[in-house]
């Protein structure tokens, strides 16, 4: 309960960094490469905080809303960009986030401008945003199984076979902007509710790069990536600390090594190390077919039954 | 008038060798780097590192920050980029994990010069050219905005016209059409990449000492925000031309200029940024660029 109370700002910091990197985990795994989930949390901060400051709203009203305002943002989004794919579309969203940074920069009083907004004080409790989180994740989980996920993969590996398949392609990607509006609103209104303030630099440039490297080393394939780098991240600088000024050296170094020897994130591995031990059953399998055919006769229906019994595992 | 003409022109040569290197690398071998930035600003500490202990004439500084921004580019072009792009399984997933290798290193050495300066801005003061101011009328013009014009029209046209008549400039576009037919053709990719790569670093070194001159100091973290408006200027004037990145460079400095000169200076930032949105949205090809038609 101690390392719990003493560590209870990291926890909350997870559980937001793993909505907000699912809100850019959703639409890469169906190659959508946007960033505008930082847009969308800061809509969610700012929208949540004003609404609570200036229109004396409840916290749940105005998360509510302030998460339909970016959902509707979103959608509109991936209309307007539904012609740009891989770099520039990446680049659009991410020019999309820092035009929001210099919006709430110049916003006044309204948005506090580059000290932002102070005393966001709500009735949202930690153990509200874990529910969501679980929730969340347990919804992802039917994207990530059957029929869907085969679809998500056909959409994002091969969008000309995807479609010529029958499936709309740009419903899906649309629907990717609208998911990620909505997770990426809510991690922004819980964390400000959570921490009662938001300012300019805490949904700049540094927090696209959170994400994206969330996403990178932990695994872009699964929620259970956008978990496991959120974990990483949000925990570094503590275990960094003995290393002093160096942190910032040690956490580039870590990314570029992810991106180059990990390239499906640490979920990549342990995916790679499943098809790496099943490729070698397989193998085991063939040449014991071999076996038998090459010794036809003599021993053959002692290899048949174990080919039988490897295949059955 | 001629006052902000003049301004805008001398930003626009700073933004167009900035952005002329990272427009080559990714025009034509598919990088879009993201460790430029650092690059540009880490080239700059390096001569001043040198300068604090030499005073150097201006001739040297320059040459200091480019030989430091080409070795730099190969560097990570030899450590990093080469790496992910044999290792990745197809285009989609290398351009993500060049773009965040390219992240990743951006760190280090804006971390290394942070901790060295402690965060405070470093200038190239040290060296033994002063900057001085004339007057024409009632034009303000330094001797360093004279030398940044002129570097920028050399070598904006110098890379322009390399690209456009040398043998390595058609092998280059050449990988930039189709990288494997131009493979068939007998062009050896790894070696014109690290060229490449090579001279875009050497761009923003130079770019890095030069704008350090005019500003006479910049910090540490200065090469992230250029990254952003190199990225404007070359998706304005459209990838793969040379004189669209010109363009580029120049109407962003151009309307920089003017709205810093009719509103509060707050708005700037949202030029660079509005304008890469709006260039996306209305023409992604850019002013210059051809059309490329993909069905999904």
């Amino acid at each position: 309960m101690n390392f719990f109370t003493t560590n209870i700002i990291l926890v909350e910091n997870t559980l937001v960094v793993i909505l907000l990197a699912l809100s850019i985990q959703i639409p890469l795994r169906l190659g959508v490469f946007s960033f505008a989930a930082i847009g969308y949390y800061a809509i969610g901060a700012y929208g949540s905080a004003i609404l609570m400051l200036e229109f004396g709203w409840g916290s749940w009203e105005a998360m509510i809303v302030a998460t339909l305002a970016a959902t509707a943002i979103a959608f509109l989004l991936g209309l307007v960009l539904a012609r740009l794919t891989g770099l520039y579309l990446g680049m659009a969203t991410i020019a999309f986030d820092l035009i929001l940074v210099v919006l709430v920069l110049n916003g006044g009083s309204l948005t506090g401008g580059p000290v932002g907004v102070f005393g966001v004080l709500g009735s949202i409790h930690l153990w509200h945003l874990a529910l969501a989180v679980v929730i969340v994740l347990g919804l992802l989980t039917f994207t990530e199984r059957g029929k869907l996920a085969r679809r998500f993969d056909a959409v994002r590996e091969d969008p000309q076979l995807a479609s010529s398949m029958g499936i709309n392609v740009f419903s899906y990607r649309r629907l990717s902007f609208v998911i990620s509006g909505v997770l990426g609103a809510l991690a922004g209104s819980f964390a400000v509710n959570l921490r009662s303030t938001v300012a300019p630099e805490s949904i700049g440039f540094g927090l696209v790069v959170l994400g994206l490297t969330v996403i990178i080393v932990g695994g872009q394939g699964s929620w259970v990536g956008a978990v496991i780098g959120a974990s990483i991240f949000v925990w570094l600088p503590k275990f960094l600390e003995f290393v002093g000024d160096w942190e910032e050296v040690i956490y580039g170094i870590i990314v570029v090594l992810a991106a180059i020897f990990i390239p499906g994130g640490i979920v990549g591995l342990f995916v790679e190390a499943k098809h790496r031990r099943q490729s070698k059953r397989n193998k085991e399998v063939i040449e014991l077919a071999a076996t038998r055919l090459a010794g036809s006769g003599e021993g053959a229906s002692d290899a048949n039954s174990q080919v039988e019994g490897a295949l059955s595992d | 008038m001629v006052q902000d003409l003049l301004n805008s022109l001398t930003l626009g040569s700073i933004y167009l060798l900035f952005a002329l290197g990272m427009a080559l690398v990714w025009g034509t071998i598919g990088i879009l780097n993201f460790a430029h930035g650092s690059i540009f600003m880490f080239a700059t500490f390096v001569a001043y590192l040198v300068t604090e202990r030499v005073a150097l004439p201006l001739p040297a500084v320059l040459i200091v920050a480019s030989l430091t921004g080409a070795v730099l580019s190969v560097a990570v072009q030899v450590l990093a980029f080469q790496p992910i792009m044999r290792r990745a399984k197809n285009q989609h997933s290398a351009e993500l994990q060049i773009l965040i290798g390219g992240i990743g290193i951006a760190a280090v050495p804006i971390a290394l010069a942070q901790r060295a300066t402690l965060s405070n801005p470093f200038g190239l003061g040290q060296s033994t050219f002063q900057v001085q101011i004339y007057e024409i009328g009632d034009v303000r013009v330094s001797n360093i905005m004279i030398i940044i014009l002129l570097a920028g029209l050399i070598l904006g046209g110098g890379v322009a016209w390399w690209v456009k008549a040398s043998r390595q400039g058609l092998a280059l576009r050449a990988i930039g059409v189709n990288d494997e037919v131009a493979s068939i053709m007998g062009i050896n990719k790894q070696r014109l990449a690290l060229s490449t790569m090579a001279l875009g670093g050497a761009l923003a070194g130079l770019a890095g000492a030069l704008l350090t001159y005019y500003l006479s100091a910049i910090t540490p973290e200065s090469g992230d925000a250029l990254l952003i408006k190199a990225f404007a200027a070359i998706v304005l004037g459209g990838l793969g031309s040379i004189a669209g990145v010109i363009a580029g460079s120049l109407i962003l400095a151009l309307s920089e200029t003017m709205v810093l000169t009719y509103t509060s200076g707050t708005w700037v930032n949202a030029v660079s940024f509005g304008l890469i949105f709006l260039i996306l949205v209305i023409r992604p090809q850019g002013i210059f660029g051809r059309k490329e038609v993909v069905r999904t």
